[in-house]
């Protein structure tokens, strides 16, 4: 165990780096400013220091094998020909503590209650938008509205089924949204293979910690998912709709089908006949009552959406407007993850249950209002802007990172569709240690916990931790270089941690 | 019940399964018969050669080309590594049916050949490589055999394995045998023995037989051995019970289909003998399997994958 007065100079160096470990500017996950560990990283950083360089090389090689040999994969296109790589991922568990998870469990189940509830009035009423309290055009404007799906009945008002929310945590220590994702979020599947081999990886450590299981995320989103279906049909059959073998996500996909124990289903697969959903077995056809959608909402149905997609079924949407079939996540929930509509949150929240969001959002600047779009050009130096549409780490300005070029051209860009564009100012992202090229280094890291609403709306006790694998960086994304590690939800603070655990940011209000 | 699709890519799973460990076993065969400087050896390549559809005299090629073409040439699709890649972007398309132990011993394999060092690899040690992917595929099948359950999904990857050897065998003994077993085209001891090897059955064949390797004796064990898994009349035998089983657990009323096909190809088998082969040749009967065999596969997609819809909408 470490000794807790150690200086920055000599406390962050374990014995196998070459350099020190030395934490930056941002909010550092495992040391405080003072170079002391944070108590709920004590046992894992006794067990880093007193592994050697070659035992860490080869528990890293034995992870990515594992990784490998499990097809746990995403694909390369080359020229000569594809080949398949693993998602980087990290040895050292991400650590979070009882008190901490506990306010963010209770701002995610806040944040999308009312997400739900506001996309059900959007697509319903419109109360919100008559009220003035997120403009109209925004809303009905968005790529992402679905004007088809007005006045359709949802079951529990439940349009986001499962959510991905993306968490910082900024130099204060403490947690932010920093985007939502209700459309078909990913990740959850390296959430569970992560925590499968840290177990193996430190199998000590983790039963010392106290760490609350993620297991269960496959049952929860199968009652979920059933919990949708009309009442009045005998043991819903679910099926898990992908795109195929080449969708980057379809390990997770095939993951997801095998331990609920459904059916993974191709478009090809499927049949409307008369509004009802079939699936083509060996034994005849046989009808669908939940589609748990890994498309998304334009590839769905050739004949209500893109005429030229082949990955959903021509009829689907007409069957789901009739009550014979339920799709999961629902179509058109994208709209409230739009990234404009996100900077109104709080005030969503506020509106529809009249209390403050538990957790803060990043500041946002919205260039469709003038006096912002002025400020952000004014200060492109100064912050991250993003396409409206866009996701995946495309379409963006990391202001302080870009030359001078690259901040006029995208200037330009905004001034052309300025209702394309926000403003976020650049957030140092908290670091955790992480091993790279052999020594053990502060990286960027975010957080994406995995939310459930059905009849009820349940958050998994763990998440995806993003990694930000190049030095210095702070884009997560998996299709930007991206890796990831376990993030481990402790059950309960461990006696002495007791308000120490935050650094110098206080958890609880 | 399973997906159509599903079962379709279970079955050609199995199917290359089956022909990427034939492939390997004749390779490995030929080049241990060309070790030695025998004619023997020739005829070694030229049965080997002509199995996979290629005949030649055996004299044009060098053994070792032609064993690597066939196990590592990826721009032939007929080649090993080219079917346990089939074989895995079969097993990718259902993971969500078969179990981890199962796909990870397909993709390991499917790795390993497709490494960049496998050249080298196989050109260090032909015999050694060929041995472990042999080695390999057995661990496939025993993984799925003792982690699947026997249910719809395994039946069908077990159709696949059957459907192939049957006609992988067949094909084997009609380039020996076709004529007849006493003026076939191979008489040497080394040659016949290497056809044991090829089929994988010199040891339970010696255990019926003895070290006495006879023409006739090889293809009465080939053909008409009640037990042994690689016998014309056994797979025949697996392939009509796991169409059956299936049947049984059908809804539909069409069930003849592969099942009747299969229960005839059995019989015909059953009352068969090998002096009525050695009356009139090999070739009438080692044919009619491998015709059978493809009406089979055609009833199989007819029945279970691409059967017409407006036959099963409900009313």
């Amino acid at each position: 165990m470490a000794a807790k007065t150690q200086t920055l100079e000599d406390a962050p160096t374990l014995p196998m780096t070459e350099a020190a470990y030395l934490p930056g500017i941002a909010y550092d996950e495992m040391f405080t400013p003072e170079g002391e560990v944070r108590p709920h990283y004590d046992p894992l950083h006794g067990r880093m220091s007193t592994l050697g360089a070659e035992e860490l090389a080869g528990r890293q090689r034995t992870l990515e094998r594992s990784f490998l040999l499990q097809g746990i994969t995403f694909t390369v296109y080359g020229a000569e020909n594809t080949t398949e790589r693993i998602i980087p991922t990290d040895l050292f568990p991400r650590i979070i503590p009882a008190a901490e998870w506990s306010k963010i469990e209770a701002g995610l189940t806040q944040r999308l209650q009312a997400l739900n509830l506001f996309l059900a009035d959007i697509y319903g009423d419109q109360q919100i938008l008559m009220d003035g309290v997120v403009p109209r055009e925004l809303v009905l404007g968005a790529p992402s509205y679905r004007r088809e799906m007005q006045h359709l009945y949802v079951p529990h008002k439940a349009y986001a089924n499962v959510c991905g929310s993306d968490l910082i945590r900024q130099q204060n220590g403490e947690f932010a949204v920093l985007e939502d994702n209700l459309r078909v979020p990913s990740g959850v599947s390296y959430m569970l293979a992560n925590r499968d081999a840290a177990k193996r990886t430190f199998p000590g450590t983790y039963r010392a910690a106290g760490v609350r299981p993620v297991e269960r995320y496959p049952d929860l989103l199968l009652s979920t998912l059933k919990s949708m279906a009309a009442d009045w049909r005998n043991d819903p059959q679910v099926v898990v709709l992908t795109p195929g073998v080449y969708n980057s996500a379809y390990y997770e996909h095939a993951y997801l089908a095998r331990l609920m124990g459904v059916p993974l289903v191709e478009g090809r697969d499927l049949v409307v006949h008369e509004n009802m959903v079939y699936m083509r077995t060996t034994t005849g056809i046989r009808r669908i009552d939940v589609i748990y959608r890994r498309v998304d909402d334009d590839f769905i149905d050739p004949l209500t959406f893109r005429r030229d997609s082949s990955l959903g079924a021509a009829g689907l949407f007409n069957a789901y407007r009739a009550g014979n079939v339920v799709i999961c996540n629902a179509p058109g929930t994208g709209v409230a993850d739009d990234k404009a509509v996100y900077a109104y949150v709080p005030d969503i929240i506020r509106y529809y249950l009249g209390e403050d969001a538990i957790l803060p959002n990043i500041e946002t600047f919205l260039c469709r209002e003038p006096r912002q779009l002025q400020h952000v050009l004014g200060n492109l130096d100064k912050y991250v802007v993003k396409a409206v549409g866009a996701s995946g780490g495309y379409g963006m300005l990391v202001g302080p990172h870009a030359s001078q070029k690259e901040r006029d051209a995208f200037g330009e860009a905004i001034q052309a569709d300025p209702d394309n564009y926000i403003a976020q100012p650049t957030i140092q992202l908290s670091t955790a240690p992480c091993l790279v090229d052999g020594r053990i280094e502060p990286r960027h890291v975010d957080l994406r916990p995995f939310i459930l609403s059905g009849e009820k709306t349940i958050v998994t006790p763990g998440a995806l931790t993003r990694v930000a694998l190049k030095r210095g960086s702070l884009v997560v994304n998996s299709s930007q270089g991206g890796g990831s590690k376990d993030t481990w939800v402790l059950a309960e603070e461990n006696g002495h941690a007791n308000g120490h655990a935050n650094g110098n940011g206080s958890v609880r209000p | 019940m399973m997906l159509a699709r599903v079962a379709d890519s279970l079955y050609w799973l199995g199917r290359y399964i089956e022909r990427a460990e034939h492939l390997s076993r004749l390779s490995s065969v030929m080049l241990n018969a060309t070790l030695d400087q025998t004619d023997s050896g020739t005829q070694a390549v030229w049965i080997a050669m002509a199995a996979v559809g290629e005949p030649g005299d055996g004299a044009g090629v060098g053994s070792f080309e032609a064993a690597e073409a066939l196990v590592l040439d990826r721009g032939d699709p007929n080649s090993v590594v080219s079917s346990l890649a089939r074989a895995r972007e079969n097993a990718r398309q259902v993971r969500d049916q078969i179990t981890t132990e199962t796909w990870e011993r397909l993709n390991l394999l499917y790795l390993k050949v497709t490494d960049a060092r496998a050249g080298k690899e196989f050109s260090d040690g032909s015999a050694n490589f060929l041995h472990d992917v042999i080695a390999d595929l057995h661990l496939f099948k025993g993984a799925a055999d003792t982690t699947m359950s026997h249910g719809e999904s395994w039946r069908f990857m077990m159709l696949g394995i059957y459907m192939e050897r049957a006609q992988l065998v067949s094909r084997l003994l009609e380039v020996c045998f076709a004529e007849s077993p006493t003026h076939g085209r191979i008489d040497d001891h080394v040659a016949l023995v290497s056809v044991l090897r090829m089929a994988c059955a010199l040891e339970p064949y010696l255990r019926v037989y003895t070290a006495e390797i006879e023409p006739r004796h090889i293809l009465e064990f080939l053909v008409f051995d009640e037990d042994f898994p690689r016998s014309i009349r056994f797979t025949t035998a697996q392939i009509e019970q796991h169409l059956s089983a299936m049947a049984r657990g059908g809804v539909f009323s069409e069930r003849a289909g592969p099942e009747r096909l299969a229960g005839r190809l059995k019989a015909r088998l059953q009352f068969a003998d090998v002096d009525e082969l050695e009356a009139v040749g090999a070739g009438p009967l080692l044919t009619t399997v491998v015709n059978e065999c493809a009406r089979i596969h055609e009833a199989i997609y007819e029945t279970f994958v691409a059967y017409p819809l407006e036959t099963r909408l409900p009313a």
